[in-house]
């Protein structure tokens, strides 16, 4: 066999703060209060050891290379003033215990804000690797100093042995403060999350770290999870925000999220941010914000494809293709007359389906559901439900077709109250 | 053209939000809430049983403590709200992140029982109170339990901060039943304007006793959270921090209106009581029958409140500090640790009140004391905090509300050192 199998021991951080260091001699040089490490991928390696020297003298970085365990004493070798250095850290590097330990992660994986109880390394033969994160009740327990009596009563009572929580370093997410900034130049380990687990995440944390980590996603990203949180979030993230960046990621919402959330800002502050927009965008989403939310006009969006019955189904084809990636309904066209009266519906499906030289006004639908602007939530939902629609056409009273609400868009109005 | 893509042209439209109608009072009545209804829930059952005992045993001889209890209450209060709008943070997150683990730990498990001891002290109350108005506790206190669970799990944080809003408006009965007590006010106002101080052990235990009702630990927990919770920043906070000092004045004035009704009529007719019952009806011959049911009234809304807010505010603050998931936007199998403490709470606190034979006296008592232990801990972990520049920023202490607040802290853990002392003996 090769020499290479090193031995490998597991230690949690609770089980090395606190310990005293002796130089070679067998003298005290004091206790180890934290450990520095460089946050490095995929594993952080630690590199000094922050000592409390007893006599209440400066507290200084010792490298972790200099340390060794011997009978249980954690012995220093022989150390020269020159090992020492002035605690102050290097690019990349971070106390663990003060940046971690008892602070909020974001465990990527599962998807959830936790608590680090405690941490785990493994100790190779020249390094210290950061490689799991306690998250379990056990870690507290060890944390409190009752990890054996709590083992013993587990044991004996339940016959019941309480494993460890330990998360893989991989899956992590720091928030500690002086990370944040950093948030923005490192991997950032959230883009991996799916926005909708993204918005839960931030709704949980609290306003400051849901403004950074917030402010750390890209613009789409930011813009999907910003549609998956709930109003007043939205609003209090948007309102730390410049008004051009704010723009930039409202932008990239559906247009009918975006007029939502403008409805939800201040005026004055709503208006800085259409000013900062695509003129095209500003124009629609100020069309959408004169209606109320909780009726037909306020849940449209103006965002779809509509033709006149001459065009061909080739024509209109080329045309999906073409403005396909900015609207917000794509599955049905709406086919209106000369002045834009609502006259037939057709399904993307029958669009593929049929030959492309013949023309909408054949292919259409002509008995097609459409609501009222100021039709109640609660009708547009049954009728949603009743006929199965993908979306309904929203229309004024001369039947000109003014926009169309998308079932996405009902069913976050109504989900609230579906739960009850 | 064979086809066109027709584009909605925009009419103007400016009227964005009507929230500049509001713009100056608007706001105020949109961020109130954590500092009145924290304030209120302090008006709990044990709280109304002790102004009523300090009234009929005393007389308006206690009445110009509530002036340095207000004032003591704003100072307390006040730190705790800042520190919520700056950090963003719980008081129990704080004191985890800054403390750890250990002392964290332990600091939880006398939180849970001392908002048990209080929890059962508000079902003792609703008990009580419904025994006024001739219905059973067997009943009375299922109910009430019940309708705690129901208003809380069914809610959401709006729709229950609506509901204790509208809760904290049914104190106005004591100041009602107060008035219709007829009190002398030129009597009244030398009372409070004249402190009276007696040295024999009887009136110390009531004073220890007021103020140690009116500053209690789990207020700081909850005010601290609520804040966080409505998502308050440090723009708002001139709003926030009058929400406290009205709150801490209303506690004080319901309080000023117990203390009053209690002392015109009970200790004018030389009328011993045990409890906030008794008192309700001793009142009915002196004050008449409204008087007396709107004292009653005032007890169960006062019970109730408090029995809703102190297991929600002990499952939060626990679970905060130990990182487990705690909202009531969260589903049961989410949030397992916070629905089983709450409901433990709950569950204990009025299965206590129904058990046969429960020494209710002692427990109350020994929940008194475990507040009495807790709370000197909990005030000096607040100032240390509140000076931790990396927690506050530059919002920290002044010099001058340093010397205030440890001045107050410090006499505040003397009383309450005292109060322990005593009831131990």
């Amino acid at each position: 066999m090769a020499r290479n199998h090193e031995p490998k021991i597991f230690l949690f951080l609770s089980q090395i703060l606190g310990k005293r260091i002796f130089d070679s001699k067998g003298r005290s040089l004091g206790k180890i209060v934290d450990l520095v490490a460089n946050l490095t991928e995929p594993y952080p390696y630690v590199t000094d050891i922050l000592l409390a020297p007893r006599s209440g003298r400066k507290q200084m970085f010792l490298p972790w290379q200099r340390i060794t365990d011997v009978n249980n004493k954690t012995v220093a070798y022989p150390v020269t003033p020159d090992d020492f250095r002035e605690p102050v850290l290097r690019e990349n590097e971070a106390l663990l215990k003060d940046a971690l330990l008892d602070k909020q992660v974001v465990d990527t994986n599962g998807a959830k804000v936790l608590r680090v109880n405690d941490l785990h390394f493994l100790k190779t033969l020249n390094n210290l690797l950061l490689v799991h994160v306690d998250v379990g009740f056990r870690g507290l327990m060890r944390r409190v100093g009752l990890e054996r009596p709590l083992d013993l009563f587990l044991r004996w009572f339940f016959d019941y042995t309480l494993s460890d929580q330990l998360i893989s370093w991989k899956f992590i997410q720091t928030l500690a403060s002086p990370d944040l900034l950093r948030l923005k130049v490192t991997q950032n380990r959230l883009a991996r999350l799916h926005p909708a687990d993204l918005a839960d995440i931030i709704e949980e944390l609290d306003i400051y770290k849901r403004t950074a980590v917030f402010q750390s996603l890209d613009v789409e990203t930011a813009a999907e999870t910003l549609e998956e949180t709930s109003s007043e979030i939205q609003v209090s993230l948007i309102e730390d925000m410049e008004p051009a960046e704010a723009s930039d990621i409202i932008e990239e919402m559906s247009l009918s999220e975006a007029a939502d959330l403008l409805g939800d800002l201040p005026q004055d502050r709503a208006e800085d941010i259409l000013k900062e927009m695509e003129d095209e965008f500003a124009e629609d989403v100020r069309e959408l914000l004169v209606h109320h939310e909780g009726k037909a006009g306020g849940l449209m969006t103006t965002s779809f494809l509509r033709f006149a019955p001459s065009a061909t189904v080739g024509e209109a084809m080329d045309c999906i293709r073409r403005e396909a990636e900015d609207m917000d309904l794509i599955y049905y066209i709406y086919v209106v007359d000369e002045e834009e009266k609502l006259s037939g519906v057709i399904g993307l499906r029958e669009l593929l389906t049929a030959p492309s030289k013949t023309s909408l006004g054949e292919l259409m639908h002509t008995r097609v559901v459409s609501v009222n602007l100021d039709e109640k939530k609660g009708q547009i939902a049954d009728h949603f439900a009743k006929y199965g629609l993908l979306a309904i056409p929203v229309v004024d009273e001369m039947n000109r077709i003014k926009g169309v609400i998308i079932f996405k868009n009902l069913l976050e109005v109504v989900a609230p109250q579906l739960g009850q | 053209m064979a086809f066109n893509i027709l584009k909605i042209k925009t009419t103007a439209f400016q009227n964005i939000s009507r929230l500049r109608l509001w713009k100056s009072l608007g706001i105020f009545f949109v961020l109130i809430g954590p500092g009145i209804i924290t304030s209120n829930v302090d008006n709990d059952a044990g709280g109304i049983t002790t102004y009523s005992l300090a009234g009929a045993d005393f007389g308006l001889e206690l009445l110009w403590l509530l002036i340095p209890i207000t004032l003591a209450l704003i100072i307390i209060q006040e730190m705790c709200a800042r520190m919520g709008v700056v950090s963003g943070k719980g008081l129990s997150d704080l004191i985890r992140e800054r403390f750890g683990a250990k002392i964290t730990f332990y600091l939880m498990i006398v939180l849970f029982f001392a908002n048990l001891g209080n929890t059962v002290a508000e079902f003792a109350g609703v008990a009580a109170s419904m025994e006024i108005f001739g219905v059973s506790k067997y009943i009375a206190v299922p109910a009430g339990a019940v309708f705690v669970w129901w208003l809380v799990v069914k809610g959401n944080y709006k729709s229950v901060e609506k509901a204790f809003l509208v809760a904290c408006l049914f104190y106005l009965s004591y100041i009602i039943s107060g008035f219709m007590g007829k009190p002398d006010w030129s009597e009244v106002r030398s009372a409070v304007l004249t402190p009276t101080i007696r040295f024999n052990y009887p009136f110390l235990v009531m004073a220890v006793g007021i103020i140690g009702t009116t500053i209690a630990p789990w207020m700081q927990f909850y005010l601290q959270s609520s804040v966080v919770d409505k998502g308050l920043k440090v723009d708002d906070y001139n709003y926030t921090r009058m929400d406290v000092i009205l709150g801490s004045l209303t506690v004080n004035i319901v309080a000023f209106f117990i203390i009053l009704l209690c002392a015109v009529t009970l200790f004018h007719s030389g009328i011993k009581i045990e409890n906030a019952k008794d008192a309700a009806l001793a009142l009915e011959p002196l004050a008449g029958t409204y008087c007396s049911l709107l004292f009653a009234f005032g007890l169960l809304n006062a019970s109730l409140f408090a029995a809703s807010i102190l297991p929600l505010s002990a499952a939060y603050t626990i679970c905060e500090a130990f990182g487990w998931e705690s909202s009531l936007n969260h589903k049961f199998a989410e949030a397992p640790q916070f629905y089983g403490l709450y409901f433990l709470m709950i569950f204990l606190g009025a299965g206590i009140i129904l058990l046969p034979d429960m020494p209710l006296i002692s427990i109350m008592f020994y929940s008194q004391v475990i507040n009495g232990v807790l709370l000197p801990f909990i005030l000096i972990f607040m100032l240390l905090l509140i000076n931790d520049r990396r927690v506050m920023g530059h919002y920290t202490n002044s010099l001058f509300m340093n010397v205030v607040a440890w001045l107050t802290v410090a006499s505040l853990i003397f009383l309450s050192g005292a109060m322990v002392f005593a009831s131990l003996i």
